[in-house]
């Protein structure tokens, strides 16, 4: 009996163990689609000014004889049919480039690419030639040596360097370290403020421009139990945050290695948004855990406002019956706008043929062609990531009947950098809990972020 | 047990043949069980950042993780989380799976709605489940902030983003989904019950509360040794939802221990950390599984 007790003990230790282990294994997977609910749309990019046969250019491996398949890592993070959309462009490009097949392969969102693609080198691996992830990442990536400089592909590319300056620099922001080029622009999208036109006209107000006309008009249009003023989702706040920062005069990003929580003027625009449901009541208070139903709220008149990505015009378009105003955030002084970038960039990975690697350099080229990048943008939502694109008929002949994506292309004046820095995983999360802790009333916003400030410099202090 | 198997080698073959048989499993629990454990319990002692170029190769640091851990107020908060998360949805989840298995083992005209009603959720991927729980949670019009002003509630209703409710929102999903699976075990228990016993004590004029105390509870003594074990391990596990509702928060209210490893490991690369974090939760699990095993043994001997 003792004995069998024993071989049952050990056998249930294992079982436990092996268990314990699964569970530590399976962790990679489920992450990567909610956990990055921010990042909205992107916009594409477009091909230089030069006709959208460029990339076709047979410049680089002019008679590639063997045939070359690549993988693309590809994050849906939007309501739209990336997936469709996408697939398209491949058989253009396909066509055009008999040797090359590419393989799509749709691994939910931004997360999950990372994350994969993390496992996959770790793991020793082949990871895909091509990604599309986080502008933001760009320091993670790059210290964690999984992704490789674009500047000898766009060297050897015929008008390499026209290309990269085509691209708006706002989106450019997130491509340069270390003085290398690391990643185009593909998807991106700004932080937008939707408004109801036809509300503001009834009530006769006038698109806000300061913080102060921003809160009037939220707490004018604001019915108890029917109507918010303003809806600004905070469950994963430094972006929608930013654009409060920036329009205060001082972004919480400073460089790769220094943050700026602890600044007043940050500390005021935490306060700002607290005070927009304690002293005007015209938002829900606290932590708002509202992202996936805003837009939905707003295109039905239960927000008059909402703070969100530019990617989400689309489907708010779709469902309003109303005038949707897009506008940038409001800063503190009048006449003053202040938005933020996101979303996901083109990433050739390490550890990849040279080949498959100048093959995923060509279909990057050929998909942010202006044609591509503007079929892109009218498709999704996303802003086009490249001044040509918006030279295009096709794009022309939409704002003509949106004028909307117009405007979101215009608001790019205003945008400032989005938090990226090294460490970034943790010095968001730092800043994500400290933010939170102040809307929800947990500790004053001062102290908050002085703790915020404290904890994100301990974590760059290895960098510098 | 050595008498039983030698006795079969006798009869049955050379006396490696039992060996032979084993080295399937026995490989799979060493590559994927036992060499990974030893792997986290290495690596626990190392500092690596995967995202620091500088500190991308091991340096030894003794038990300085551990120390960090140890120090780490978010990690007294994940921990104090880990225990309330633990001990709310498991005695939780396993009452109401014995509920269900006694409500749904009679044979009454339409029960197989009701056993559908209850297995439902365990059909559903977690992710899934959590989607639709999202919008549950919908303050101002989601269905279960509806049905609780139905019954008199006012309180707040933003429940995942508030700092006292996030970690119950979560564990009430959880128990949701859970309670309906280990129902399934306890109803295989049940309709395995001896009859004879029920027979006599009807005969002695027991009541039907004293026939659930006296008899069923106690012959499902194994059944609830396993389905504690089971729902206590998937409360460790099973984080699926909470990435998709919560995301740990806010500020960190609703992190768990799993999840808690995963920002450590994937969202800040902090190898060595997340190694030692690693050792920790199997330590907790052993622990608990030999406490579990022990103590049951005790009492049925």
């Amino acid at each position: 009996m003792y004995r069998k007790r024993i071989v049952f003990v050990v056998l249930s230790l294992l079982l436990v163990l092996s268990m314990a282990l699964a569970a530590c294994g399976s962790q990679a997977t489920p992450t990567a689609a909610p956990s990055q609910p921010t990042q909205a749309p992107a916009q594409p990019t477009a091909a230089p000014t030069q006709a959208p046969t460029q990339a076709q250019a047979p410049t680089q491996a002019p008679t590639q004889a063997k045939p070359v398949t690549i993988e693309v890592y590809y994050p849906v993070a939007v309501d739209a049919p990336i997936a469709k959309i996408l697939q398209g462009y491949i058989a253009d490009f396909e066509k055009a480039n008999p040797n090359i097949k590419v393989k799509p392969v749709f691994s939910g969102g931004y997360g999950d690419v990372k994350t994969t693609i993390q496992t996959t080198i770790e793991g020793g691996g082949k990871p895909p030639a091509l990604a599309v992830m986080l502008a933001a990442d760009l320091y993670d990536l790059v210290n964690a040596d999984y992704v490789v400089p674009l500047d000898d592909f766009i060297k050897a590319s015929p008008d390499g360097e026209a290309y990269i300056k085509d691209f708006f620099p706002a989106f450019m922001a997130n491509s340069e370290y270390d003085g290398k080029i690391w990643s185009i622009p593909f998807q991106r999208s700004v932080v937008t403020l939707y408004y109801n036109a036809d509300l503001f006209e009834e009530a006769g107000l006038q698109p806000p421009d300061s913080w102060q006309s921003l809160a009037e008009a939220a707490q004018k249009l604001t019915i108890p139990d029917k109507r918010w003023g303003i809806e600004w989702p905070s469950g994963w706040p430094y972006w929608l945050f930013q654009p409060l920062a920036i329009g205060n005069g001082q972004n919480i990003i400073q460089s790769p290695t220094e943050v700026v929580f602890d600044d007043p003027k940050v500390i005021e625009a935490a306060q700002f948004y607290i005070d927009l449901s304690h002293k005007y009541h015209a938002m829900p208070e606290g932590v708002q855990k509202n992202w996936g139903s805003a837009p939905g709220d707003f295109a039905k008149g239960a927000a008059a406002m909402i703070v969100h990505s530019s990617g989400s015009l689309r489907g708010i378009l779709n469902q309003a019956d109303f005038k949707v105003g897009v506008m940038a955030v409001p800063g503190k002084e009048p006449g003053t706008y202040a938005t933020v970038t996101g979303g996901g960039n083109f990433y050739i990975l390490k550890n990849v043929p040279r080949e498959e690697q100048e093959a995923a350099w060509k279909f990057v080229q050929f998909v942010t062609q202006p044609k591509y990048a503007a079929d892109f943008s009218i498709q999704t939502g996303y802003v086009a990531t490249r001044q040509s694109a918006y030279d295009t008929d096709a794009m022309k002949a939409y704002i003509e009947k949106v004028p909307q994506a117009g405007q979101l292309k215009d608001m790019l004046q205003y945008a400032g950098a989005e938090l990226s820095c090294m460490n970034l995983g943790k010095v968001r999360n730092i800043f994500h809990k400290y933010l939170q802790a102040a809307y929800n009333g947990q500790m004053p916003p001062a102290e908050a972020m002085k703790q915020a400030q404290q904890e994100a410099d301990k974590a760059l202090e290895m960098f510098k | 047990m050595s008498a039983t198997t030698r006795g079969f080698t006798r009869r049955q073959g050379p006396p490696w043949l039992p060996y032979l048989l084993t080295l399937p499993t026995a490989l799979v629990v060493l590559v994927f069980t036992a060499w990974p454990t030893v792997q986290a319990l290495y690596m626990s002692f190392f500092r690596q950042y995967l995202n620091i170029a500088k500190f991308r190769t091991p340096t030894f640091i003794g038990l300085k993780n551990y120390q960090t851990l140890a120090t780490s107020p978010d990690f007294h908060q994940v921990l104090r989380n880990t225990a309330i998360y633990v001990l709310g949805t498991v005695p939780m989840s396993v009452v109401l799976a014995f509920l269900f298995a006694l409500l749904v083992n009679r044979a009454v005209k339409g029960i197989g709605l009701a056993r559908l009603g209850f297995f439902y959720p365990t059909i559903l991927p977690m992710v899934s489940a959590a989607t639709i729980w999202l919008f549950f949670f919908t303050p101002d019009y989601g269905l279960f902030n509806t049905a609780l002003q139905a019954i008199g509630y006012h309180g707040p209703q933003n429940w995942l983003s508030n700092p006292h409710l996030a970690l119950l929102a979560v564990m009430i999903v959880a128990v949701w989904k859970n309670a309906g699976y280990l129902m399934i075990f306890y109803l295989a228990g049940l309709q395995n019950l001896p009859t004879d016993v029920f027979e006599a004590a009807d005969i002695d004029g027991a009541s039907a509360w004293t026939k659930l105390w006296k008899i069923t509870f106690p012959l499902l003594r194994r059944t609830t040794l396993f389905v504690s074990t089971i729902a206590i391990i998937d409360a460790f596990q099973v984080v699926d939802h909470i990435f998709v509702l919560t995301q740990g928060g806010p500020s960190g209210a609703s992190n768990v221990f799993l999840y808690y490893l995963w920002q450590v490991r994937f969202e800040e690369q902090n190898v060595g950390l997340a190694s030692a974090l690693t050792v920790v939760l199997i330590l907790i699990m052993l622990a608990i599984t030999v406490t579990n095993f022990v103590y049951s043994e005790r009492e049925g001997a």
